[in-house]
């Protein structure tokens, strides 16, 4: 093969010598980063899915860990992909120097779809972080934006995948020694690239070996995997020195995502008037003591919040498809649990499995459940987004 | 494997295009021009601003430091720059939060520093060994060549 050499850059114009970068570096970076993405993308909708099931394909109630896995990895493969991006990147930096910018349309178009790639994988990771840190600095609504770039992010990196698969297959079957090292200019046009010139001797790594980056970066994103996880991976819990939530310290044993406080909701809400009114086919309202005298089940089920943190509790309380069953409905039934709350996730539908098995709780972890907990009743679901476990519970609707 | 190149890009631009076409179908303009605005700067901030910078440090490590501890500083470096990424956004949003939320509670900037010590405290380790192996190297061999002769 030939090596064509490109046409004459300007005379200042950046030049990348660094040993470290190659397309061997490079494609297994890579290969890890679009795994964690990949496992990211799915775990994703599976958490959109739980937000609007299908009435035919009902969540369903086990594995009672399914959620606390899947969201979990969501936010633990986001996280690590964060790190893990920003080396993926500097190990392809210099093809942003390339020379000239756009040769054709196509190459135009490839450049444009890897700048489309970038931006939306920086943003998506950025703002994924931001959110479970309970910040939302920007003008659009998270959950929706959220999945939409998503769908651009996959889509961008199948393309991605197609335009580079000779690179990836040459990166991946180098030895991460000797490959060509990455600069500003492709090896195609470079006659002194051992893809061009046979064997050439290893480039020199005087310093850190591409080895040594490799598993520096392990290191580094292993550490902050091993220090953020424990807040869903309870034993890690110990060690979770960057974890942004610590379940451990929630009162009574569990975090709060929405304090009673910010959603507007005051003793006087679920105080001395406070019943449970259950309408259907024969609708009934229980008040305060028949709640209590009838919660007499017992779960250890894990709450599993979206973003990204879990924990073990038991609950006590009396069974819905016993009210449901007392309405006038039956296990089919399409179940709507309401809160006093008066705007935000103020209620959420059961259907099919759930409908059998989930609580109304009364009880946490042997405790009566405070107000921020959900006083006096609140759902408790397996499987099932903690957003949508509906607390401060006034009604109950049967269909 | 070559074959399935073009699947590929079909089927992304096809996603990606279903993504593009929800985005602006979806989202009030005033928002999407916002979204516009934080995908532009992440390019200009991550391209024009971070990647410059982090070569620079390594342009300055290659000027000033020996190869042999060089390895040491930038394994060094690499390790606690990714931790980094993550600790200094926990630290700034620290205590923020209602406590009942359990979240952000910790001293993330106490933990950051913990987490470089320990890393610092290896890197140096292994480069005092590779220092004594290679002084023990180096009188070896002089005690070999001397031997010989």
């Amino acid at each position: 093969m030939t090596a064509t050499q490109g046409p004459a850059r300007p005379k200042v114009w950046p030049r990348f010598t660094s040993p470290l970068r190659s397309t061997a570096v490079t494609a297994r970076l890579g290969s890890l980063l679009g795994i964690c993405i990949v496992i990211c993308f799915a775990t994703g909708m599976l958490s959109h899915y739980q937000y609007s099931p299908w009435s035919w394909l009902p969540e369903p109630a086990s594995p009672v860990w399914g959620y606390r896995l899947s969201q979990g990895l969501h936010v633990i493969t986001g996280i690590a992909a964060i790190p893990l991006t920003l080396v993926k990147l500097w190990s392809v930096y210099p093809n942003l120097y390339r020379w000239p910018p756009l040769k054709s349309l196509k190459h135009a178009a490839e450049r444009l779809s890897i700048a489309v790639l970038v931006s939306a994988v920086l943003v998506q990771l950025a703002t994924g972080f931001m959110n479970v840190m309970g910040w939302y600095p920007w003008p659009w609504g998270f959950v929706s934006v959220h999945r939409f770039l998503a769908y651009v992010i996959i889509g961008s990196i199948l393309l991605h995948i197609g335009i580079k698969l000779p690179d990836i297959k040459y990166g991946l079957q180098a030895k991460v020694a000797d490959a060509d090292v990455l600069t500003e200019t492709p090896w195609s046009d470079n006659p002194d690239a051992h893809t061009n010139a046979g064997d050439v001797p290893p480039p020199a790594t005087p310093a850190l070996t591409r080895r040594g980056l490799l598993v520096g970066t392990g290191v580094g994103v292993g550490l902050v995997v091993a220090t953020t996880v424990g807040q869903t991976l309870t034993p890690l819990e110990p060690i979770g020195l960057l974890a942004v939530r610590e379940p451990e310290k929630g009162p009574q044993g569990v975090p709060v995502n929405k304090t009673a406080a910010s959603a507007g909701i005051t003793e006087a809400d679920v105080g001395g008037g406070w019943t449970l009114t259950v309408d259907g086919p024969s609708p009934f309202t229980l008040t305060l003591d028949e709640v209590e005298a009838m919660s007499e089940h017992v779960e250890h089920w894990p709450i599993n919040c979206v973003e990204g943190w879990s924990v073990g509790a038991q609950w006590q309380g009396l069974r819905l498809l016993d009210l449901v069953t007392r309405a006038g409905g039956t296990s089919d039934s399409r179940v709507r649990v309401l809160s006093v709350q008066q705007s935000g996730y103020n209620e959420s539908d059961l259907v099919g499995p759930q409908v059998s098995v989930a609580l109304l709780a009364t009880h946490i972890n042997t405790e009566r459940l405070n107000l921020d907990h959900g006083y006096p009743l609140r759902l408790i679901s397996p499987n099932r987004a903690g957003v949508l476990n509906t607390k401060w519970l006034n009604r109950v609707e049967v269909t | 494997m070559m074959r399935l190149r073009l699947p590929l890009a079909v089927v992304g631009i096809a996603i990606l295009l279903f993504g593009v076409l929800r985005l602006i179908t979806e989202v009030p303009t005033e928002a999407l021009v916002g979204l516009g605005v934080w995908l532009i700067a992440a390019l200009v901030i991550h391209d024009g601003i971070a990647s410059p910078l982090i070569i620079a440090v390594g342009v300055v490590l290659a000027r000033w430091v020996p190869p042999r501890a060089r390895r040491y500083v930038q394994f060094a470096l690499i390790v606690s720059a990714l931790i980094a990424v993550i600790a200094i956004p926990l630290a700034y949003r620290e205590d923020t939060q209602p406590p009942a939320e359990s979240m952000l509670l910790q001293n993330y900037l106490g933990n950051l520093t913990l987490l470089i010590g320990i890393v610092a405290a290896f890197s140096i380790a292994a480069y005092a060994i590779r220092v004594a192996e290679d002084s023990r190297a180096a009188s070896g061999s002089h005690g070999a060549a001397t031997q010989g002769g």
